[in-house]
C-alpha cells in the first residue's frame, strides 16, 4: 500500500476513476479518517447522480430530422439568417445568472409593492432605456422585414400583434425584439423614430390580469409610460416628449394595436 | 452512406446532450450541434483514421462554443438582452424536469462556461482527464483546478436554492 498525504485534489481524481488503483486502499482509509472530506466525497457523487439523471433523457429523444440531414446531407444545410443565434441564448444565461439572488428578490418585492400596472409601466420604461439609446442594437427584426417581425411576435407573445402605422404622428417603426415580461411573460416591444431620431417605444404584453389606464414616470425622472391594461392584454406607450404629443401618438397607437388584436 | 457519416450519426445523441448541458434550450442546443455537424463535414478530410469520431466531434463543438462565448464576452454582447431571452426561460427544454434537475440544470448554466465545459465532459460525458484536456486544449493541471472550482461552485448554487426554497416555505 502507497504512502502519501491525500488532500482535496484526490477526491476528484477518486470521483472521475483518476487514481491509480494501487492507491485506492489508503485513499479510502484517508476519507474514513476525515469525515469532512468523507462528506465532500459524498456530496460531489451525489450531485454528479443529479447531473447525470438531469441529461439522460436527452440520449433517448430521437434525433432531429435536420441533424441528421445535415450528416446525410439529403437537403439543403443552408441555415435561416438567425439561426446561428445560439450564443445569444447562452449570453442571457450568463446574464441571469449574474443577476442571481438578488434580481430574484427584487422581482418578488417589486411584484408584492406596486400594483400589475405600474409593473407593467416599469418594465416598459426600462426596456425603452436600454434599447432607444441603442443605435445598431436597438431591434431585433428590423422594420424592413415588417412582415415577419409581426408574424414572430405575435406568436411568441400571444395575441395578434400589428404595427400600428404612426407617420401620421411623424414616427416610422425602426422595428422590433422580444423581451421578457414578468416572471415567465413574453413582451413585444416596437421600436418608432421620428425625422429628429427622437424614439418611442410600444411595449406589448398578453400578461394583464386587471382593468385600468395612467401615465407612469420613475421617482427619478426620465421617460413617460402612457399605458392601458385589459385582461388578457396590456400596452404601454414610452417615450420622453412633450405629454400632449405622446398622448396623442399614444392613442392613436392603442387604436391601432387594438383594432389589430380584437380583428 | 460511408462508414464516417455513420459514424457521426452515432455520436449525436452524446453531442446533444453535452450542447444542452452548455445551453440548456433545446433550440439553441441543437443549433450548437447543427454549427458542429456542417463544420465537422466540411473538415472531413481532416479526421485522421483511426481517430476517436466522439473525440473529433467533441472538440469541434467545443471550440466553437467557447470562441463564441469569448467573443460574447469581448463584444460586451452578454449586456444585451438577446432576441429569444423570453422565449428561452418560457419554454425549458421539454422533457420532463424534475425539480432536482431543473435546479442542477440551473446551477449548471450559472458557473463559467470554461468550468462548466470541464466539468461536464468528466462528470457526465464520462472523458477521462487526458481525453478532456486535449479536448479542451488545456494542460491536465488547468482541467482539474477548473473541475475542483466547478463542482464547489455547482455545490454552492445548489446549496442557496435549497436554502431559498426552504425560505419560502417558511414564510408560508
Amino acid at each position: 500500500m502507497t504512502r502519501r498525504d491525500f488532500s482535496e485534489r484526490d477526491i476528484h481524481m477518486a470521483l472521475d476513476g483518476e487514481l491509480p488503483g494501487e492507491e485506492r486502499m489508503a485513499y479510502d482509509a484517508w476519507l474514513e479518517a476525515n469525515p469532512e472530506m468523507k462528506a465532500k466525497s459524498a456530496r460531489y457523487i451525489a450531485d454528479r447522480a443529479a447531473m447525470r439523471a438531469a441529461f439522460a433523457g436527452v440520449m433517448d429523444e430521437p434525433v432531429p430530422a435536420r441533424l441528421r440531414q445535415v450528416v446525410l446531407g439529403d437537403a439543403p444545410v443552408k441555415a435561416p439568417a438567425w439561426r446561428s443565434r445560439w450564443w445569444l441564448s447562452a449570453a442571457a444565461a450568463a446574464m441571469l445568472a449574474v443577476g442571481g439572488l438578488g434580481g430574484y428578490v427584487a422581482g418578488i418585492d417589486s411584484i408584492a409593492r406596486g400594483g400589475g400596472d405600474d409593473q407593467l409601466a416599469e418594465q416598459a420604461i426600462a426596456a425603452h432605456v436600454i434599447y432607444a439609446a441603442e443605435k445598431r442594437h436597438a431591434v431585433e427584426v428590423p422594420a424592413s422585414d415588417k412582415d415577419h417581425l409581426q408574424t414572430w411576435l405575435s406568436n411568441r407573445v400571444g395575441l395578434k400583434l400589428v404595427a400600428p402605422d404612426l407617420a401620421a404622428e411623424g414616427f416610422d417603426l425602426v422595428g422590433g425584439r422580444l423581451l421578457p415580461a414578468g416572471g415567465q411573460g413574453k413582451a413585444a416591444m416596437l421600436l418608432y423614430e421620428d425625422a429628429k431620431g427622437e424614439r418611442i417605444s410600444l411595449y406589448v404584453t398578453a400578461e394583464s390580469s386587471e382593468t385600468s389606464k395612467g401615465t407612469y414616470t420613475a421617482e427619478t425622472g426620465g421617460p413617460e409610460a402612457v399605458y392601458w391594461l385589459d385582461k388578457g392584454y396590456a400596452c404601454a406607450v414610452v417615450g420622453s416628449l412633450p405629454p400632449e404629443r405622446l398622448s396623442d401618438v399614444a392613442k392613436s397607437a392603442y387604436g391601432q394595436l387594438l383594432a389589430g388584436i380584437s380583428s | 452512406m460511408d462508414d464516417k457519416k455513420a459514424a457521426i450519426l452515432s455520436e449525436i445523441p452524446r453531442l446533444r446532450r453535452y450542447a444542452r448541458s452548455l445551453l440548456r434550450e433545446r433550440d439553441s442546443a441543437d443549433d450548437l450541434v447543427q454549427d458542429c455537424l456542417e463544420r465537422a463535414l466540411v473538415r472531413l478530410d481532416n479526421w485522421q483514421t483511426g481517430e476517436s469520431p466522439r473525440r473529433w466531434l467533441f472538440t469541434i463543438m467545443h471550440h466553437l462554443f467557447i470562441d463564441q462565448m469569448r467573443k460574447v464576452n469581448r463584444r460586451g454582447e452578454a449586456a444585451m438582452l438577446p432576441l429569444e431571452a423570453g422565449e428561452a426561460q418560457a419554454a425549458p427544454a421539454d422533457q420532463v424536469e424534475t425539480i432536482a434537475s431543473r435546479e442542477i440544470i440551473d446551477a449548471l448554466q450559472a458557473i463559467s462556461p470554461d468550468r462548466r465545459a470541464a466539468l461536464v465532459m468528466v462528470a457526465i460525458e464520462g472523458f477521462s482527464y487526458a481525453e478532456a484536456a486535449n479536448i479542451l486544449g488545456v494542460p491536465a493541471g488547468t482541467l482539474m483546478s477548473r473541475i475542483a472550482r466547478g463542482r464547489e461552485e455547482l455545490r454552492g448554487l445548489l446549496d442557496d436554492t435549497s436554502r431559498r426554497r426552504s425560505i419560502r416555505i417558511v414564510e408560508k
